[in-house]
């Protein structure tokens, strides 16, 4: 009984031990020393539990009564956040040791934070969703302020704990609410009391609690303030990680919330989504302009980002979902690809992060610029690159759920937006002109930039299947 | 040859510019154009069933979920610009392989040219709109490549910049328009669109979708008002600005309208925003045209303005106009492509474009003299070439619309006559001169041929019209309108005497005399304010992103009280739109009486939290009030009957209250005022809104019979726990293994202050503390005699207490987790009496040996259950007698509760003596108790008050 639960939730378990004992290697051990070979293994550890993940069967399966989910929707999340998680670790290696901060409890942490992420996606009850959400969340709180003598890391950090813990408590509101009107905290049984009983004001305001406390964690509007501070203080590698892996928990665990839980009664909770939604997409539009800091840059590019998801979910269907997946996955790596450029950025050998500095890129490194110009176009939604194909999805998911409303702002949202991804492509190519920026050797990070734009441009003739397998997890979740 | 291939033959031919480079720039040129020929003759491979009226088609699934599909069709329309993209394609890369100088990569030149060409066909061939969409998109990401290709040139950047940002938002608003459409029609593919005209004109999305489309055509197209970028754009090599400027790219806009025009036009709003567009954008270019100096620029905007007739035509929504717009589309690529590559020879062999440089230049270069002159008498509307057809068949249409297109046209045809015979008698005709930067002379044979033979066309389709285009005009049209019968038109020279021949006649009078008169023209135009583009371009960005940066910091000032703000009231609104968007049913259970008692206690809860709200800058006093309302509220517990609650509450309240002392030891003494009276009313409103929805909310759900989950634990707490205390069997026995968890995390939480605390102490932190403590103003007794003597008489007593309250705790209301606070205050209090030193000098224990001794305790009580067979924490109870003690039970979750107890003790003891001993640390020179009821006399030394007695 307690043996097959433990095999369900075998990847977790494994990870959480591997982190434990990581721990205590480096306390005992050689402490930094050793943070290298534990990044490494870290890393190559989630590779390895993203392919079990992959060759899992598509049936759903419950662990520790129904608390539990393994389904083909979280193992879709699952491979997405340790496979980014990888990545983002190897690749901010270099960065990391430069600044001094390849700490040995910074691979630890962030396997901890993933080990959050997957419970969060593999949720089947409020407490379980809550336990998986607060592991991550504390570990990022800790990465976030890595940087500890920068004033504005520990001050962005310090703010991102507070507001964080805020939004925990309106998550732990909405919880009891919800628990207290359904009689219990596990998704199916709040499903059931939902389809027998119908929607109570008291499990509305209760979604609408947790709602408010996710959208903190997808950093939407208005939830969305932490978001440019964390992403400008928090030393780079880090600042990838909060742009990949996290929002793809925090999405999959909204979109597991609102589907097996409250799957019944999309009118309730749709509108609200819209809402987020649609002023994610534009204030992430909007204050992007003004900003010449490429890490701000994309911290409101990804709240743009996150908007765009939301619409997929708003629509309140399997293909909404599919579009949300989709979107994630295609976000992920095209963030994968800037901010492995934007982790090369060097002027005097020191690191940069205005966008003026890319003046003139296109002479002296041709590829890079070639490459960030294909990201950048993608980013904007530009066809025939993949991200254009993301947002197809999302506003076709809308449009055939009747919130043409939505769709139409998205397009509208996705024009404004395109605006400061063609300034860096415009500074790069036709910028003033300006001693280019260095000449970085960094092997990792360069063939990751091409070989995410290489995925832009290639992902057209088919997608790599990631729409389909999206298709197989998004009908694992709504039924 | 299939038409997939056709628009897939210059995307693989791409490739080989690259590779042939190495065989030299002749074998680069000639693959390159072998492509493009190839292509094209594939595509006249389909010329007579084009003209038979068919359509051909080719269709290939891609991704067929999102109705995505590589399908292909060609008709009339289609082939008409496939031709002219083929065509003229081919006569660039040969103009090209002359133009481009040694030092130019001419391979990159080439491959962005097919892949160009490649989109360029593939938006003409498309069937399915998102993939027409695509190939969209690719010609502004090639043709950027394409204007960026000489980087070395500053002016080419702004333009670049301008033509970027207004053609890629067009783009993404044409999508959004694109996708409506084809939501309204059900298919994505064109030849289903076209069919549903009613559903499309009738849908309550029409407007929106043709907003969208319009704005993808007109900034594509460079219609006002967004005809700025193009001329801007010039700063591209010739072979660009001839082959998308004039044939191509910019035409895309108006292949669009025409492709749609069966299921768009036809409205007034279609009529007023594209005839209306267009006539602007036709007027305004032709003015503008004339008061160019620089050769390209005066194309260009010509080219803007002849994009406006075209528009214009289109807008006016008649099946005759439609043929005039596919007779000139024809026309114009024909004579425009020539002047641009004539520009270019006169560029390359002058090395300059500016026309007032310029002059004489019919003897040195007769040859381009004689190209540019044709072509340029075409473009002013002059016969007998082609341009004079169309336009006259234009000044007929404009004049049969109303008055002011009547008057408008004329206008634009009387400076088009001035600009083009500008072109012709600035350049070419007057003085030779001895100033040109390089001497000029005609070029080779290569450079000349591809004009060359865009003019013999001009002439001949000027003079044969019916026979030249005849069939292939009456081919496209029909497949504009969507008809198999045209209106009656001619084309021909002469049409008698009519109103357009006079519009005509006004036109060229008034031309040659504004040409005559071009030099103080020119004066006053120069001198004359005038909106510039780019200016304003300039401005308004600049604009824009104030706009938006003011915006962004407004919402981002980096203060968190702000962000706070926000953040609250939106949890407020959203959670409100919850509860009215959903019907509210009042509880029913009856409200208790209001007693006296109940409303003292309401009063000093509520009268202290407001106060609060108020006096929070005194810190200190904030700490008493928060006590306060903390003992309210213990009491309250024990009002409502929850004695379990209430001691909780109370020994929880203590610690607290002191660890909030020793914490304020270390800040200042009050919180500096640095918010305004209106952001402390908007706090207030915000604060009042968050506390009444809270308060509201307990109010609804107290007012409903509490859910039946209790009922478990009351009828299940003796028999199963043993236990008549149900909130100790509950935190002992039903939810052990949360409470084990809980006092593993005050373990932790107990180490990490000590541990922090002790690294603080070391750091930079600790020794600020340590500066910072030595201003304070100290109170003379530190440790008061009468508070000495209380905390030590109470301390035995204190400890019985505890004892008692954890014996009685299985049963009755106390436990493990009371216990350990009770005893922990008793001894903080002595830590508080009589100082750090004292208290520790009597007590040395280990506080985190009893953290781990107590987790240990309660771990092995739940392993034990194992031996027994039962799961974890699994706890039993029994009865003994031990004399002379009577008959009494033991549980063994007592033991349990035993570890809660150390753990307690311990966490609470670890913290909060590490946080007085930084206080002792932050002031080193204090005096320290060495004796009991040692007292500090004035002079700072210390005196026992035993001893000397």
């Amino acid at each position: 009984m307690i043996g097959a639960d433990l095999t369900t939730a075998l990847p977790e378990i494994v990870l959480a031990l591997f982190a434990m004992a990581m721990l205590m290697v480096g306390v005992y051990g050689g402490k930094d020393k050793l943070a290298e070979p534990i990044l490494y293994a870290t890393s190559a550890l989630m590779v390895m539990l993203a392919l079990y993940a992959g060759a899992q069967s598509l049936d759903a399966e419950t662990a520790f009564n129904g608390t539990y989910l393994k389904d083909g929707f979280a193992q879709f999340a699952k491979m997405l956040i340790l496979v980014s998680a990888a990545v983002v670790l190897v690749m901010g290696k270099s960065v990391m040791a430069e600044t001094g901060l390849l700490k040995f409890e910074y691979p630890i942490l962030i396997a901890l934070s993933v080990v959050g992420m997957m419970l969060m996606v593999s949720a089947g009850d409020l407490i379980v969703l809550y336990m998986g959400l607060e592991l991550q969340s504390l570990a990022l709180y800790v990465v976030a302020t890595m940087n500890r003598d920068s004033t504005r890391s520990t001050e962005a950090g310090l703010k991102y704990f507070i507001l964080g813990a805020l939004a925990s408590g309106l998550l732990l509101y909405g919880a009891s609410l919800t628990y207290g009107y359904a009689g219990t905290t596990v998704f199916a049984g709040i499903l059931s009391t939902i389809s027998e009983d119908g929607m109570s004001v008291g499990l509305l305001m209760g979604l609408a609690f947790m709602l408010a406390g996710l959208a903190f964690k997808v950093s939407a509007v208005p939830f969305h303030m932490w978001t440019p501070d964390v992403y400008e203080g928090a030393p780079t590698p880090v600042t990838a990680f909060f742009a990949t892996a996290p929002k793809v928990a925090a999405m999959a665990l909204i979109a597991r919330l609102v589907h097996d839980a409250f799957g019944t009664v999309p009118g309730d909770w749709s509108q609200i989504v819209a809402l987020l939604a649609a002023a994610s997409m534009f204030v992430g539009a909007i204050a992007a302009i003004g900003q010449r800091d490429i890490k701000r840059l994309m911290a409101y590019s990804s709240i743009s980002h996150m908007g765009f998801a939301l619409v997929g979910l708003a629509a309140g269907t399997a293909q909404g979902v599919q579009g949300m997946l989709v979107y994630m996955a295609i976000y992920v790596t095209m963030n994968i690809g800037v901010f492995a450029f934007i982790l090369t950025m060097r002027r005097d050998g020191k690191p940069v992060t205005d966008i003026a500095e890319m003046n003139q890129l296109s002479k002296s490194e041709p590829l890079r610029a070639l490459a960030l110009l294909v990201l950048m176009f993608s980013l904007a939604g530009v066809p025939p690159l993949v991200g254009f194909f993301g947002k197809f999805y999302v506003l076709w998911a809308a449009v055939n759920a009747g919130m043409t409303w939505l769709a139409i702002a998205g397009v509208i949202a996705s024009v404004i937006g395109a605006f400061y991804y063609l300034r860096i492509v415009y500074y790069m190519y036709f910028g003033a002109e300006s001693e280019p920026l260095d000449t970085v050797r960094a092997p990792v990070q360069g063939t990751l930039l091409v070989a995410s734009a290489m995925i832009m441009v290639l992902g057209v003739i088919n997608l790599f299947g990631i729409d389909a397998m999206a298709a197989l997890a998004a009908e694992a979740l709504v039924r | 040859m299939s038409l997939a291939l056709i628009a897939a033959l210059p995307f693989l031919g791409a490739l080989l510019p690259g590779l042939m480079l190495r065989a030299g720039r002749n074998a680069c040129a000639t693959a390159t154009g072998a492509v493009t020929l190839l292509a094209l003759l594939g595509l006249l491979s389909h010329l007579p069933a084009v003209l038979r009226g068919e359509v051909v088609q080719a269709r290939f699934e891609w991704l067929p979920m999102l109705g995505l599909n590589a399908n292909f069709f060609l008709d009339g329309l289609g082939f008409m610009f496939a031709g002219l993209i083929l065509g003229i394609g081919l006569l660039i890369i040969i103009y090209a392989r002359f133009y481009l100088y040694k030092s130019d990569p001419m391979d990159q030149f080439y491959t962005y040219l097919l892949l160009f060409q490649g989109a360029m066909v593939g938006i003409v061939l498309s069937d399915n709109i998102l993939l027409l969409l695509i190939f969209w998109e690719l010609t502004s990401l090639s043709s950027f490549l394409l204007i960026g290709y000489w980087k070395h040139l500053p002016e080419g950047r702004q333009g670049a910049r301008m033509a970027l940002t207004v053609t890629g938002m067009g783009g993404l608003a044409l999508i959004g328009g694109m996708l409506i459409l084809g939501n309204i029609a059900g298919s994505y593919d064109l030849t289903v669109i076209l069919e549903n005209r009613e559903a499309i004109q009738q849908s309550d999305l029409y407007v929106p979708a043709l907003l969208l489309i319009l704005l993808g055509a007109f900034t594509k197209s460079a219609q006002f008002p967004f005809h700025f970028w193009l001329p801007h754009a010039m700063a591209a090599p010739t072979p660009v600005s001839a082959y998308l400027h004039s044939a191509t790219m910019v035409k895309a806009g108006l292949f669009l309208m025409a492709r749609l025009w069966p299921v768009l036009s036809g409205t007034d709003l279609w009529f007023y925003l594209v005839a209306g567009a267009g006539l602007i954008t036709m007027t305004l270019g032709a003015v503008i045209a004339l008061f160019k100096d620089d050769l390209k620029g005066l194309l260009a905007f010509s080219t803007v303005s002849h994009l406006g007739l075209i528009t214009m035509l289109l807008g006016m929504g008649t099946e005759i106009a439609a043929v005039v717009a596919v007779f000139h589309i024809i026309n114009h690529a024909t004579f425009k492509a020539a002047l641009f590559m004539t520009a270019g020879i006169v560029d390359h062999e002058a090395k300059t474009r500016d026309i007032k440089r310029l002059g004489g230049l019919r003897f040195l270069m007769p040859v381009t003299f004689v190209i540019g002159t044709i072509a340029a008498f075409s473009m002013a509307g002059l016969p007998p070439f082609n341009g004079f057809l169309s336009k006259e068949m234009m000044l007929h249409e404009a004049a049969h619309t109303s008055t002011l297109f009547m008057v408008m046209a004329t206008i634009a045809a009387t400076f088009s006559v001035a600009y083009s015979l500008r072109f012709v008698f600035h350049v070419f005709f007057g003085p030779k001169r001895d100033d040109y930067p390089a001497k000029p002379h005609d070029p080779g044979f290569g450079m000349w041929a591809a004009p060359a033979l865009l003019v013999v066309l001009v002439v001949l389709i000027g003079l044969f019209p019916k026979t030249m285009v005849g069939s292939l005009v009456a081919t496209v049209s029909k497949a504009v309108t969507q008809t198999d019968e045209l209106p009656y038109y001619s084309l021909a020279l002469w049409h008698g005497v009519n109103a357009a021949l006079i519009m005509s006649i006004i036109a060229v009078a008034t031309g040659a005399v504004l040409l005559l008169l071009h030099k103080g023209l020119d004066r006053a135009w120069i001198a004359a304010p005038r909106p510039e583009a780019k200016e304003i371009f300039d401005a308004l960005i600049g604009a824009i992103t104030r706009f938006f940066s003011w915006f962004t910091d407004l919402l981002h000032d980096g203060a968190m009280s702000r962000y706070l703000a926000i953040f609250t009231a939106a949890c407020v609104v959203i959670v409100a739109g919850a509860f009215f968007s959903a019907d509210y049913l009042q509880g029913t259970r009856p409200m208790l009486p209001i007693t006296n008692a109940s409303i003292i206690g309401f009063v000093l809860i509520m009268v202290p939290t407001i106060a609060l709200a108020f006096l929070h800058r005194n810190r200190y006093l904030s700490l008493v009030l928060m006590g306060v309302v903390g003992l309210i509220l213990s009491v309250g517990f024990a009002y409502l009957s929850a004695p379990d609650l209430a001691l909780t509450q109370l020994s929880v309240e203590v610690v607290t209250v002191i660890l909030l002392l020793l914490a304020l030891y270390f800040l200042p003494k009050e919180t500096p005022k640095e918010s305004s009276p209106a952001r402390r009313t908007r706090d207030a409103v915000i604060g009042a809104g968050a506390g009444l929805g809270i308060g509201a909310l307990m109010y609804a759900l107290l007012r409903r019979e509490p859910d039946n989950i209790g009922w478990y634990f009351l009828e299940n707490s003796y028999t199963g726990g043993g236990g008549n205390n149900v909130v100790n069997v509950i935190l002992v026995d039903f939810r052990g293994f949360d409470t084990f968890g809980e006092i593993i995390v005050l373990g932790i939480a107990g180490i990490s202050i000590f541990a922090m605390v002790a690294a603080l102490m070391r750091s930079a932190g600790g020794k600020r503390l340590r500066e910072m403590a030595k201003d304070q103003v100290k109170i003379g007794d530190r440790h008061p005699l009468m508070m000495v003597v209380a905390t030590r008489a109470v301390l035995p007593i204190a400890i019985v207490v505890g004892a008692f309250i954890f014996l009685r705790g299985h049963s009755e209301p106390g436990g493990g987790f009371i216990a350990g606070l009770v005893v922990a205050v008793a001894v903080l209090m002595q830590y508080m009496a009589s100082g750090l030193e004292w208290a520790q000098a009597r007590q040395r224990v280990a506080y985190h040996g009893m953290i781990a001794v107590g987790i240990l305790t309660a771990a092995a009580t739940g392993i034990a259950s194992w031996f027994f067979g039962y799961p974890f924490l699994k706890s039993t109870f029994g009865y003994v007698t031990i004399p002379p003690l009577s008959k009494f039970e033991l549980a063994s979750a007592m033991a349990f509760d035993v570890g809660v107890f150390l753990t307690v003790l311990g966490a609470v003891m670890l913290a909060l003596a590490e946080l007085s001993r930084m206080g002792v640390a932050a002031d080193p020179d204090q005096p320290v108790n060495t004796d009991p009821m040692d007292i500090v006399t004035d002079g700072g030394a210390i005196r026992s008050a035993t001893k000397d007695s």
